[in-house]
């Protein structure tokens, strides 16, 4: 046992000396710089962060946008999951081709076909104004939609993915069972496919939260400085003002977030698991 | 006596040979922006180093990345001389990272515009290139002769200005201050007025590249920009034109700064005087890399109006004093941030 523990220690020690080096001891010392004070440690930089109103602007606006991308990127996720580990295998592994595909599109390259699709005479101004839903087009472009329809773009594929991956591990009568014992579609999907995609859900979830509250590229090109975000708020904390403190203590922030995410996902998960 | 005079020859020879390889083994560490690093190379840098006989290291990088190697080096300096802009020098020269410019080294002195030769006034630093900024606009949809017409009725939810985080931002709003009649130097009044036509502005830009295509999609009619980013606009299937506005144009200036304590200061200086010489200043101008900061540059018609040069025109320029900015950029952050940005 000590033999194969020292063994295990030993396989593991490499990956864990370059990931300590590499990635643990420059995030610690980053982070320890919002804690430090003139007189020894504090949280006086946390304070003084949230006592602008604009970095409660901020926060609060990363959060809400980052909610709402996942919340609607798991209702469009599981639709599109079901009607995908529906088709048979071929058009299956087509399907899931074309929703990986955009992954491997640079973000900015992406991003900046927003700028086109969402312009004045863009797709969407074209197609409202054709159709009389708007007498002159609509100005997207530097709006919180515009971030919000870019951030979606960018993170569905993950959700679908992972919700795919449950789906497809759920036993193959279960909803069949469920429908011939009576459920219609909400009971099958509330109390049967929910509860057994969970795990797919909270992977999903977290990535797309995760994702969406510290994409830098997308609200900086599709917002721009009127739809500041987290990601956006630090960078200019740095490049401007030189203020690493202000960094650390966002760096810190959206860590914090993260986590709080995942464990509020698998919080929800668990609580209906048990019922 | 034979034994002296072969002493003396092998250490002549020896000192001869010592000096060779010095020459050989001089190495200039410059620190420069990361633009036309292509032209830079063909222009200045390859001649400069068959000319000196030594090696020029390149490091590339935006000036706060820079300015934070110089700093961390500060015991041992790697840079020898950099290029940043005029605020930045100073902010440098106050941290104690730079040594005085002798002139005196500098053959081509005498040839640069006064506003060149010693911007921030402490012999830190000598500029060697000017741009003017002013207003780009659609000519067959609006008409702009001053910089206050960017508020205008005419262009609500047509322009884009400048984010205050930008070189353009502070001069864009000096010059509405300007147009205003209040040139407090806290730029209050200015800020507080885009902050009450925020939502009539398209975009606060942070890159002018982005500008182009707004332009393009009809998203803007009219932005301030840089003269450096003005080929982009002129050579759009559109009617765009660079504005005059009564107040003048805005400008901004870069400068070479020496390292303190660098280990290569006279071959520092040598590169400088290079770099300003007519020769080397006219190529960079015609290869539209830099507008020159040397008087005696003279380039075609169809070249100099993509770049800023001539006497009337830098002499004309409204820049910002690097020690107003640098002494209100927070203030002017913060008060854009409760007026504009929330």
């Amino acid at each position: 046992m000590f033999q194969n523990r020292a063994e295990a220690f030993a396989l593991v020690l490499p990956a864990a000396v370059f990931a300590g080096v590499t990635f643990l001891v420059p995030v610690v010392v980053l982070l320890s710089e919002g804690f430090r004070g003139a007189d020894g440690w504090t949280i006086q930089a946390y304070i003084d962060f949230f006592s602008h109103p604009l970095n409660r602007t901020v926060f609060v606006r990363t959060l809400k946008l980052a909610a709402m991308v996942t919340a609607v990127a798991a209702v469009i996720g599981y639709a599109a999951a079901f009607a995908i580990v529906n088709l048979p295998p071929k058009g299956k592994g087509r399907m899931i081709g074309l929703v990986v595909l955009p992954l491997m599109i640079s973000p900015v390259a992406r991003t900046y076909a927003w700028i086109v699709i969402l312009g004045r005479t863009g797709i969407v101004n074209q197609a409202l104004t054709s159709i009389g839903l708007s007498d002159e087009p609509i100005r997207f472009l530097f709006t919180e939609t515009a971030v919000f329809i870019g951030l979606l773009q960018l993170f569905l594929p993950l959700m679908i993915i992972s919700l795919v991956s449950a789906l497809e591990n759920m036993p193959r009568d279960a909803v069949p069972a469920a429908r011939v014992l009576g459920a219609n579609w909400f009971q099958v999907f509330w109390k049967v496919i929910l509860p057994l995609t969970r795990e797919g859900l909270v992977i999903g979830g977290t990535l797309v939260f995760t994702g969406s509250m510290t994409a830098y590229i997308t609200p900086a090109i599709l917002g721009g400085s009127k739809v500041l975000m987290l990601e956006t708020l630090l960078y200019q904390r740095v490049t401007v003002a030189n203020d690493f403190v202000a960094a650390s203590v966002i760096a810190l922030i959206l860590i914090v977030m993260a986590f709080a995410a995942n464990l509020l996902l698998k919080r929800l998960a668990t609580a209906r698991n048990k019922r | 006596m034979t034994i002296n005079k072969i002493l003396l020859a092998s250490g002549a020879a020896l000192m001869l040979s010592v000096g060779a390889a010095s020459a050989q083994d001089r190495t200039l560490t410059i620190s420069v922006y990361g633009f036309a690093q292509d032209a830079y190379k063909e222009i200045l840098y390859d001649p400069f180093e068959a000319k000196c006989g030594c090696k020029l290291v390149v490091e590339t990088g935006n000036s706060v990345e820079r300015l934070a190697k110089i700093e961390a080096n500060r015991e041992n300096p790697v840079i020898d001389m950099a290029v940043v802009s005029a605020t930045d020098a100073l902010a440098a020269a106050r941290a104690g990272l730079t040594e005085k410019i002798d002139p005196a080294k500098l053959s081509n002195f005498d040839l640069l515009y006064d506003k060149a030769r010693d911007p921030n006034g402490d012999g830190m630093s000598i500029g060697y290139t000017f741009y003017a900024s002013s207003i780009a606009y659609r000519s067959d949809k609006v008409d702009i002769t001053s910089w206050g017409d960017l508020l205008s009725d005419d262009l609500a939810g047509r322009v884009a200005l400048p984010n205050v985080t930008t070189t353009q931002g502070p001069a864009t709003l000096y010059m509405l201050g300007k147009a205003m009649g209040d040139e407090a130097p806290d730029l209050k009044a200015p800020i507080a007025a885009v902050g009450e036509h925020k939502d009539e502005i398209v975009t606060f830009y942070v890159r002018s590249s982005q500008l182009v295509q707004l332009m393009q999609q009809e998203e803007i009619w009219a932005a301030p920009i840089g003269r450096f980013a003005w080929s982009g606009f002129s050579k759009m299937d559109m009617p765009i034109k660079w504005a005059t506005p009564k107040e003048g144009q805005a400008g901004g200036m870069n400068v070479m700064i020496l390292t303190k304590d660098g280990k290569n200061q006279d071959l520092a200086l040598e590169f400088m005087d290079y770099w300003l010489s007519t020769e080397i200043q006219t190529a960079l101008a015609e290869n539209l890399v830099d507008s020159p900061a040397n008087m005696e540059v003279t380039v075609a018609p169809d070249i100099a109006e993509n770049l800023t040069i001539g006497k009337e025109t830098v002499e004309g320029l409204n820049i910002i004093p690097a020690a107003l900015e640098l002494d209100n950029r927070e203030t002017w952050l913060s008060e854009w941030n409760t007026k504009v940005a929330q």
